[in-house]
């Protein structure tokens, strides 16, 4: 500030305003108490602060012009003093609280979450996608009878797929029927066609057994889900239209489906389902009309209703997802892998 | 089926790459698994559904080429030169078993020299990747690989009394295979003997005894037609699945059988010299010829959801070997390599394959159809939410256990374990009947490599056989879901939790739950309890079970205590998920807390306290807790404790008075005392 030349009034005047403005940059730039104490004692010091200093420049001023300046200096000591208690205000607080403050880097109270299993994930992905379809979840027995696993599934006695060796049959029979763990959800297909009428869309999903040694890529016990759709007038472009609305809301984008001929017992025709996945043909399951003979074998009328059937491996689907090299993974139940899901 | 590119040629000139072929192949049925470089040659290895044997031979999948392709199909007709010698001197072939070979031709060759096979021979069968063994052997190789039909060479010199009986096997009876090993044959496989023993397994394998050998002069060549079970039965029975086996369990074509003998025949008179003697000497019937199957050609359509024109219709199935059995093409009959097809839909199939499945539409409208999930999911999800909002990861565990899980004592009774064949994996052949054994394992499994904190859970079924025996009743057997959890922590831990499971399921809208001590193997004693449902004052069977795990089961399992578990049939405890909650205003009017300490015996449970108290404390009674619980001798006597239980008493109807208060807790420690012989501590 440039000293202004001028009458002792003026002087005066601008000392004032000089020491105010002194005053609120010492408080402003001070972070503790003491800092403000060393600024209470430079300005409005008792003995030698500078208000006291100005107050003795009063005298220099006329008479004329002394009420004046003495209203200016019992404004600026009075500015001075509110500043200074802000100040101490301030500082007061925070020392006040700071036995009550806290490292709030330290961690949070711990929260431990369990998950669901990577499989059971993926299964209600799919359930619910197929729920928007219009497909509801059915469930049935693990323990099965010849004519839910097989006959009724249009696979013959002859059929490969019925060699003991392919199954795990039960020691006990019901009568003179041999029991198996169902090697399929198709299954529960049958036991609800048994029971209700058309039109009709099922998702039957749960473990399936089949012997083959667990490696990499094989397990003896897996899980499938199974979508069954029966209705007048179903045709293959149904199929096709649901799978894809399917594979695009699961695989997120505009995903397109190929389908390859393929054999099944149960369903003509049948084919391989690929869906478009990381740029490339990936396959996804088998899928068909529902045979004919599946229709008869449940007491549908096979010239009112056609369906369509489909069945996705969901292990190859949530190794897939989530970069599990090896399927005995997911029942080593290790929690450091678990945890991850 | 793996596939020499070169010799496919042999039938169809592809005018495409092998690129081309291959998809066009994949996309109408033979899926490429692989193609891989064999000298001059190609490997195509494709994959063969069953249903369709006529493409495990050249022919069928240049037939199929020549189909996609429109090409025409070059199949060789073999004439072989007969001898003036009547080939039925020379053997005689009798079927015992029908029902294992419905048809068995035989053709002789006399005075053939056995040596290497030529390398046009060798290099085919290398691409293919069999081996080399010699003229006659691979001639038999060769021609299966070609017509689908398998065939057998035998030494005819070796074949005793000149005589070939194909009839079911004695059970236990010994045969040695061309792999010099001996096996025990049962009475479900097929052989070809001799006039004294077997000399092949039908259908699968030929006898060390008869094999063609340096030495061989005479030959006798076997093309038959088997029944696929008894292949099956010997194939895996035995682990000695073969080409011929393989082919036998889908069903060649019939129409082959001669062709092939006449095939093989010819080819061996050029590699091997000798003479053909005239005839084939044969038994039992073969039977090709095919059903008429009709056909609506809208059906296509209906089928595809796309328009095929008749013509085009037509034009597929007469390339594929259909033939129309009248003049509008409504009745076909099939080929004879396509035993398969044999009903409308089997038509339309092949139609729809050749047409190609990319003119099936992928944007119709399917109408929408609202569903709701079914109160046995809504119970599993809830279920879960609890237990991974409390920490527990979802297990999943194998259904079948070995003895030493199936054998701890099941919470659910019954029956022994159901028991399966083969294992599900090694030693694991028993259906289990609780989920528990299978967690502590799987914490163990967890404590094993480091996670000492693995609390897990796991929803699934066990298999409860009501009854004993060889045979089970139809019901009999129950397969109740199981919600069932096992963490680190004591009793009350594992209760808190099985109550919370319970509480969201929503039973408390109309059952009381109970606790009541149980005993139960690995349980602790006294630390363990089942869980009734009291519902209008008529108890449920038990619906759970909770307690802590005993040392003796730590120890058994390597785990660390203190452990508790529970398990619960979700099947018993779903019934009220269903139930919207109906809201109850909170009350208006300030509530009166009141503590009082009461002294019992020892042998009082808290239950019986809290039916006394709420018995007379009525409806003010709006919430009853136990806190602490004491034992001093010397203060209260032996043998008693003391209870200090919190009632916070509210009226709906209006402001409880203190007088009011201290009446209702009158009449409650008067119950106690009268019930439960408890006194007022002050």
């Amino acid at each position: 500030m440039t000293p202004v030349a001028g009458t002792p009034l003026d002087t005066f005047r601008a000392e004032l305003e000089r020491l105010r403005h002194d005053a609120a940059e010492a408080l402003a730039a001070a972070t503790n108490a003491a800092a403000v104490e060393a600024a209470r004692v430079e300005f409005a010091g008792a003995r030698s602060g500078r208000l006291k200093a100005a107050q003795k420049l009063l005298g220099a001023v006329p008479a004329a012009d002394k009420p004046a300046a003495g209203r200016d200096f019992n404004d600026t000591k009075a500015s001075v003093a509110a500043l200074l208690e802000t100040a101490q205000e301030r500082f007061a607080r925070v020392e006040d609280q700071a036995d009550d403050a806290i490292d709030v880097t330290l961690p949070g109270e711990a929260v431990t979450l369990g998950r669901f299993h990577p499989i059971t994930q993926t299964i209600r992905q799919i359930q619910e996608i197929m729920g928007q379809l219009g497909f509801e979840c059915v469930d049935g027995p693990e323990v099965e009878d010849q004519w839910h696993n097989f006959e009724a599934l249009a696979i013959s006695p002859e059929h490969p797929a019925r060699d003991p060796l392919d199954n795990f049959y039960l020691a006990v029979a019901r009568g003179a029927d041999p029991l198996l763990l169902r090697s399929q959800t198709s299954t529960v297909q049958i036991r609800v066609m048994e029971s209700r009428d058309p039109p009709l869309r099922i998702v039957s999903l749960g473990r399936v057994y089949r012997p083959d040694t667990a490696d990499a890529t094989h397990y003896p016990m897996f899980h499938q889900v199974e979508g069954l759709f029966v209705e007048p007038g179903t045709n293959m472009a149904h199929l096709k239209s649901v799978l894809r609305l399917f594979a695009s809301r699961f695989l997120g984008g505009d995903v397109h489906v190929r389908f390859r001929p393929s054999f099944f017992p149960f369903t003509e025709p049948s084919v391989e389902v690929d869906m478009e996945w990381g740029g490339r043909w990936v396959e996804m399951g088998g899928a068909g009309m529902v045979d004919p003979a599946v229709l008869a074998a449940v007491g549908y009328d096979q010239d009112a209703v056609t369906g369509f059937a489909f069945g996705l491996g969901v292990e190859r689907i949530a190794a897939r997802r989530y970069g599990v090299e090896d399927i005995r993974d997911f029942y080593r139940n290790d929690v450091r892998f678990l945890r991850q899901f | 089926m793996i596939i020499s590119s070169s010799w496919l040629a042999d039938y169809v000139q592809v005018p495409a790459s092998r690129d081309e072929l291959v998809e066009r192949l994949a996309m109408s049925g033979l899926n490429h698994e692989a193609t891989t470089t064999v000298g001059d040659d190609a490997a195509i290895e494709l994959e063969v559904t069953s249903n369709r044997p006529d493409c495990l031979g050249h022919i069928g999948v240049a037939r199929e080429a020549a189909v996609l392709f429109e090409r025409p199909l070059a199949v060789p007709d073999p004439r072989p030169l007969e001898g003036p010698e009547d080939a039925a001197r020379r053997v005689a072939v009798l079927i015992e078993s029908p029902e294992i070979c419905p048809y068995y031709s035989a053709r002789v060759i006399r005075g053939v020299r056995i040596g290497p096979s030529p390398t046009w021979l060798v290099d085919r069968l290398r691409t293919v990747g069999v081996a080399s063994v010699n003229n006659v052997v691979d001639v038999t190789n060769y021609v299966m690989l070609e017509s689908g039909q398998p065939l057998h060479a035998f030494d005819l010199a070796n074949l005793r009394g000149s005589r070939i009986v194909v009839r079911r096997a004695i059970a236990g009876e010994p045969f040695t295979a061309i792999n010099h090993r001996v096996y025990a044959l049962d009475d479900r496989m097929g052989v070809i003997a001799d006039a004294e023993r077997p000399v092949a397994l039908a259908g699968v394998m030929g006898g060390a005894e008869s094999e063609i050998s340096t030495a061989t002069v005479d030959v006798l060549i076997e093309s038959a037609q088997f029944a696929p079970l008894p292949v099956r039965a010997a194939a895996r029975g035995l682990a000695l699945a073969s080409g011929s086996s393989y082919r036998f369990e889908r069903g060649p074509d019939p129409a082959m059988v001669d062709w092939a003998s006449r095939r093989a025949a010819a080819l061996i008179l050029e590699l091997a010299g000798g003479v053909l003697d005239r005839g084939t000497v044969v038994a039992g019937e073969l039977a090709c010829r095919p059903a008429e199957i009709a056909l609506d050609p809208r059906r296509v359509s209906d089928v595809l959801g796309a328009d095929v024109s008749p013509q085009r219709q037509r034009k597929i199935l007469v390339a594929l070997g259909f033939q129309p059995a009248d003049e509008r093409g409504l009745r076909w009959r099939g080929p004879s390599w396509r035993r398969d097809c044999t009903r409308e839909i089997d038509l339309v199939e092949e139609i729809v394959r050749i047409e190609g499945y990319e003119r099936v539409r992928e944007d119709v409208a399917v109408a929408a159809r609202p569903v709701a999930l079914s109160a046995r999911e809504i119970a599993v999800r809830r279920t879960g939410e609890v237990l991974v909002g409390r920490g527990f990861c979802e297990a999943m565990t194998r259904s079948v256990v070995d003895d030493r899980l199936a054998s701890m004592e099941s919470p659910w009774g019954g029956a022994p374990p159901l028991v399966i064949s083969p294992p599900l994996i090694r030693g694991a052949d028993r259906l289990r009947r609780s989920l528990l054994p299978s967690l502590l394992e799987a914490r163990a499994d967890n404590a094993a490599v480091g996670n000492t904190d693995a609390d897990l859970f796991e929803i699934a079924r066990a298999y409860l056989p009501r009854s004993a025996g060889a045979a089970i009743d139809p019901g009999s057997l129950e397969e109740p879901r199981l919600a069932s959890f096992v963490g680190g922590g004591g009793f009350n831990r594992a209760k808190g939790l099985a109550d919370a499971v319970i509480a969201r399921l929503g039973v408390g809208t109309t059952a009381t739950v109970m606790y009541r001590p149980l005993t139960l193997e690995g349980f602790a004693f006294g630390r363990a309890a089942e869980i009734v449902l009291v519902t209008a004052g008529v108890e449920s069977g038990r619906v759970g079970i909770v307690g802590e795990i005993a040392a003796a089961t730590l120890e058994r399992f390597s785990l660390v205590g203190p452990l508790a578990a529970a398990e619960l049939r979700l099947d018993r405890l779903d019934f009220a998920v269903g139930r919207q909650p109906r809201l109850a205003r909170p009350a208006e009017f300030p509530a009166i807390e009141r503590d009082i300490n009461l002294v019992v015996a020892e042998r009082i449970t808290w239950g019986e306290l809290d039916r006394a108290i709420r018995a007379a404390a009525g409806d003010l009674l709006e919430t009853c807790r136990v806190g602490d619980v004491w034992r001093d001798a010397n203060r209260l006597g032996p043998g008693r404790k003391s209870l200090v239980v919190s009632l916070t008493l509210r009226s709906r109807a209006g402001t409880l008075t203190g007088d009011e208060a201290g009446r209702i807790v009158d009449a409650v420690v008067a119950e106690c005392g009268r019930r439960c012989d408890a006194t007022l501590r002050r």
